[in-house]
């Protein structure tokens, strides 16, 4: 018997809502699934369509882009522009057929850990189920064991 | 060489009983470019502390992780820590691995080696650090209030008896705002002109106040400590300078029968004309569009008749900058228009009155002199209604938020009514009583218990006239039936709405509102006085409905957030700002577009002879806030954000 | 009198007339059905000028280069609608004045070229904005559609094959009126976003990002896609880029001179049902 298999996860989010939320699940001691790794950004606004990309090259089999709620964005305006962002790359890679359903987005404002335990929960789940996002990372084992030059 | 110490916190048992931090500790002493890796009971404490200072300058570390808490708890001790050893403060980086994995997690290997991985990532990350200075942004120690309401005059004069210079700008001929136009005030019942005119004359006779009426601000440039304002002077027609105030142009001005808009159309007023008899300065305005000799040329009596010659028709309006540090936004309310209401009659039924005209009728300087009088006949009302929540708390067809001094001036409204008219009966259809506050249940029930005020649990489905009464139909939920009661006089609790203009003028002056157009505060409860934009700051109505005593201790506090701006000559900044490379930006200007706070402007790059070679980008960071949305829309990554930089991130996100 | 008769007079006229100081317009390529670019300088040159069906490239690219319009002097451009709309969004994002730029523009229909009425960018306005209201090409949509109909693992299977064929050559790129960048961000090396190798993975890479780039920018001139010497359809990434500007946030790439960049600006009722 194999070992059940663990995604990899990793989340952007925003320092002053999702990361605050996070904060608060902590220090309400909830227990979520210890998969998802978090990289702190100043605002959804900084968070770059290259960094997913960069994430799923090192293997992450899901993404998860989070900030606050539209109205609360700690800079009035971030995530706005984000959101428009998302919308397009999220419909990018769609149709290069990376799964939307590995690419996550969500709200969580810094009251919300519990939120963020589930969401946290559901992903994992999710990207359980949809298993290794084997085809992309196909790729990078190519550059791993062959050289070109 | 990068020489990076990481310092994992055992946090008493809180990370330690579920990190084996000795393992955290002895892998990522194996990680490229780690000098020093160790561990303690409390990295916080003073030893601990100590302890990363020694190794900081024992070991001449280039960076500094902490594996401890969250950088929203602990990033400022410890970098007050790394700046004490001679570490620039922006080369630390707090792990977060007891609020993100100690205390969330449940199986001490998961926890392990998650804690591992952000302790790794933040290694990368802090390698490629940059020493950053703060920012220091000189202050202007001038501040400006816009809107010269009760709390815009609060504001302008604890901050001019602090010492520091104020322009008080309202846009209509005198400072008072809505509170010069009510009578008495609840709880207290005291008359609002007299505790409201005293404050006025102070203000425009303080020293350190300017006081700018009929004048309006047009645009907003710069940012904290350093705002240009532009506001228009329009032009009065009348000099003040030298006019007295005596009023007999007021006294000869022809055209009499303008409905006042300080009376809400309950008097008249002339072409030329102060708005009450207490304004402040008591220099009156000619009206342009209602004036005669402005219409054909043909009048001119006030210039005849004012003995010192301070009429003058040709006056322009006139743009004055003004270079202040911080803005107090104190621009107030309006009574929503009621008209939408059409089962109330209003607008239909002379008789059908807002608060505001109450307020009007009661005021002894009053368009009645105080006289409670139909606005149809003249007539001394004997029963009238009172509705409440009328567009308060309406998601239907006015809005969804309480006014929140409806109901205490509905019981003042009956109070003053039984004190004027002794055998009056007053009936107040309610939803709920809020009379939260200091002294306000208990003025409620004495409206009634002494007043003998008539409250009727129940919405107002109809009012409408018949034989010369208005009859008002509602239901009374508590006895559950059907009511009609014969009024004389309908008075509406209309709710308390952003002025007409909110939404422009902040957008004019870059700040955020809600979707009525209140302005939003920086913190609903931890920075309730500050505006989204740094230096601008919020007091009274303008923000939420608020009574007096709310919308003067707003002032105070924004008084005193701009004090604390003040103490300073230079204002220090976090150095998390965006910066521009300029040999690779090819001026797209889509950065400036998305740029939420107009911090970023154009440059000119000029060859030796001064022939521009191109524009590019430049980043104000006395304006920018570091939000980096410019950043990730920049497509040839020519922006980049100090402390988040795309070097950084990559790293960080590489090592994951 | 033929439409390229009637423009080389008038290309002649613009010369002589010192009204601008070059004619960018269409020339004989290598074949009898290509086209080349060719720079037209004094009135006497312009028989050089070629005008018919062949005519498709956008040469509003050209304009670009830096110093060409900063001596304040006229350029004159041959340019189809879609050539006009690039116009207009390099306007937008100040890499032209409009105000240099006189348009000779045309259109091709039925194998034939037929002449525009107008001159400036914005006399073609009303013409734009019928492009608009009648929205995308649909034989892209149809070849997208086949697309979209594949499940996400075949898709990705289908852009692998596509991808791996890239070889890096950059034709794409230097096509593009739009990729007017000092510096690519697949030439930024520090950090390295894009992988340069020619690894599927780096051509996954550089082809989302590139699409990305001109998400709300391309207008379809299809440059791209002939210049592509390994036939990457990149028409239908690009398509499908625009259908999500012009779905979500009514953004026809190109409609106007003052028009804002769609993802440098946002409605705070932008949609957003697939955010948790």
């Amino acid at each position: 018997m194999s070992e059940p298999f663990e995604p990899k996860i990793v989340a952007f989010v925003c320092t002053y809502c999702t990361y605050a939320g996070a904060d608060l699940a902590g220090t309400s001691r909830m227990k979520y699934a210890s998969n998802v790794r978090i990289v702190r950004l100043p605002c959804t606004g900084r968070i770059s369509p290259m960094f997913i990309l960069k994430a799923l090259q090192k293997g992450a089999d899901g993404v998860l882009v989070s900030g606050c709620h539209p109205g609360d964005c700690h800079f009035a305006q971030g995530n706005y522009h984000a959101r428009r962002r998302w919308t397009v790359f999220r419909a990018l890679l769609s149709f290069t057929g990376i799964p939307e359903e590995r690419i996550k987005f969500s709200w969580i404002s810094a009251a919300e850990g519990a939120k963020f335990a589930e969401l946290i929960n559901g992903v994992t789940e999710e990207i359980r189920s949809l298993g290794p996002f084997e085809q992309y990372q196909e790729l990078q084992k190519i550059i791993e064991t062959q050289s070109t030059y | 060489m990068a020489k990076i110490g990481v310092f994992v916190c055992h946090c008493g048992e809180n990370i330690a009983s579920m990190v084996e931090t000795a393992k955290l500790v002895s892998t990522i002493a194996d990680h490229p470019g780690v000098e020093i890796s160790t561990e303690y009971k409390y990295f916080c404490s003073d030893p601990g502390q100590e302890t990363v200072k020694k190794a900081i300058r024992e070991h001449n570390l280039t960076g500094v992780v902490v594996a401890a808490c969250s950088p929203r708890m602990h990033e400022q001790t410890f970098r007050k820590a790394c700046a004490e050893a001679g570490l620039n403060p922006y080369m630390l980086e707090m792990a977060n691995i007891r609020e993100h994995c100690s205390w969330v997690h449940t199986d001490k290997k998961e926890a392990t080696d998650k804690a591992i991985e952000i302790t790794r990532s933040l290694v990368e990350k802090v390698k490629r650090n940059n020493d950053l200075q703060p920012i220091s942004v000189p202050v202007t120690r001038r501040a400006m209030v816009i809107g010269g309401g009760v709390a815009g005059i609060q504001a302008a004069l604890d901050i001019a008896s602090a010492g520091r210079e104020v322009v008080l700008v309202e846009r209509e001929p005198s400072i008072g705002g809505h509170m010069a136009q009510l009578s008495e005030t609840f709880p207290t019942l005291d008359c609002s002109q007299c505790i409201l005119t005293p404050r006025m004359v102070e203000a425009i006779q303080h020293p350190n106040i300017t006081v700018m009426t009929y004048s309006e601000v047009e645009e907003v440039d710069g940012y904290i400590g350093n705002f240009s304002v532009k506001v228009r002077k329009k032009a009065r027609y009348v000099k003040m300078e030298t006019c007295t105030g005596c009023g007999d142009c007021i006294q000869k001005c022809p055209v009499k029968k303008i409905p006042s808009e300080f009376e809400c159309s309950l008097g008249n007023r002339t072409a030329i004309y102060t708005p009450f008899a207490q304004a402040v300065p008591n220099v009156p305005v000619i009206d342009r569009s209602r004036c005669t000799y402005f219409k054909n040329g043909k009048c001119g009596i006030c210039k005849k008749t004012c003995q010192i010659d301070s009429i003058d028709f040709d006056q322009q309006d006139i743009i004055e900058t003004l270079e202040v540090g911080a803005i107090v936004v104190a621009t107030g309310f309006q009574v929503q228009d009621t008209s939408g209401y059409g089962e109330y009659g209003y607008g239909r039924y002379k008789d059908v009155i807002t608060g505001l005209h109450f307020e009007r009728l009661a005021s002894a300087s009053g368009p009645t002199a105080g006289k409670i009088l139909r606005p149809s006949d003249g007539k001394e009302p004997q029963t009238v209604v009172f509705i409440q929540c009328a567009g308060s708390r309406d998601v239907s067809k006015g809005v969804r938020y309480c006014s929140r001094i409806c109901c205490m001036y509905t019981s003042k409204h009956a109070m003053l009514y039984a004190h004027k008219v002794h055998e009056g009966v007053s009936q107040i259809f309610y939803m709920d009583i809020r009379a939260a506050g200091k002294g306000y249940d208990e003025f409620t029930r004495r409206a009634i218990e002494e007043d003998k005020a008539g409250y009727i649990r129940g919405r107002v489905s109809k009012v409408y006239e018949e034989n010369g009464k208005l009859i008002v139909r509602g239901a009374d939920t508590l006895l559950g039936r059907q009511v009609e009661v014969q009024a004389d006089m309908v008075v509406l609790a209309t709710a308390m709405v952003p002025q007409h203009d909110a939404k422009d003028f902040a957008k004019k002056i870059g700040i955020s509102y809600d979707e009525y157009g209140f302005y939003n505060e920086a913190h609903l409860k931890l920075r309730p006085v500050e505006s989204s934009t740094a230096g601008i700051y919020l007091a009274g109505a303008c923000q939420s409905p608020k009574d007096i005593p709310d919308s003067v201790a707003q002032a105070s506090a924004a008084a005193a957030k701009v004090l604390g701006l003040f103490s300073k000559e230079h204002l220090e900044r976090e150095p998390v700002v965006a910066m521009v490379t300029e040999s690779t930006c090819a001026g797209c200007w889509g950065c400036a577009t998305a740029c939420p706070y107009n911090a970023i402007d154009h440059r000119d790059i000029n060859d030796r002879n001064g022939n521009l070679i191109k524009r590019v980008a430049s980043v104000n960071p006395g304006l920018c806030q570091g939000c980096g949305t410019c950043v990730s829309f920049c497509r040839s990554n020519s922006i980049d954000l100090a402390g988040f930089t795309e070097k950084q991130i990559f790293a960080e996100v590489m090592a994951l | 009198m033929g439409i390229q008769e009637q423009y080389r007079n008038e290309a002649a006229e613009l010369l002589s007339s010192g009204a601008v100081k070059l004619v960018i317009g269409y020339g004989e390529g290598s074949t009898s059905d290509r086209r080349r670019p060719v720079f037209i300088r004094s009135a006497d040159e312009t028989a050089r000028l070629v005008l018919d069906a062949n005519c498709i490239a956008n040469l509003s690219g050209y304009l670009v280069p830096e110093g060409l319009l900063s001596d304040g002097k006229s350029v004159a451009v041959f340019l189809k609608p879609d050539g006009i709309r690039s116009v207009n969004i390099l306007a937008a994002e100040a890499q032209v004045n409009p105000d240099q730029v006189v348009i000779l523009g045309f259109d091709i229909d039925g194998g034939q070229a037929s002449p525009l009425p107008g001159r400036k960018a914005t006399d073609f306005a009303p013409l734009i904005e019928s492009q608009k209201s009648t929205g995308l090409s649909t034989e892209l949509q149809q070849e997208a559609d086949q697309l979209e109909l594949m499940s996400a693992t075949d898709r990705f299977e289908y852009w692998n094959q596509q991808f791996s064929k890239c070889i890096k050559c950059y034709a794409c790129r230097q096509v593009c009126p739009m990729c007017y960048c000092r510096r690519c961000i697949v030439d930024v090396n520090q950090p390295q976003w894009v992988n340069t190798s020619s690894h599927t993975l780096g051509n996954f890479e550089w082809n989302i990002v590139r699409a990305f780039h001109l998400a709300g920018r391309c207008v379809a001139c299809g440059g791209c896609d002939r210049a592509c010497p390994v036939n990457i359809p990149l028409r239908l990434i690009n398509h499908r880029m625009s259908k999500e500007a012009l779905d979500a946030f009514d953004h026809f790439a190109g409609e106007s001179a003052d028009q804002k960049p769609v993802l440098a600006t946002f409605r705070q009722d932008d949609p957003e049902t697939f955010i948790l």
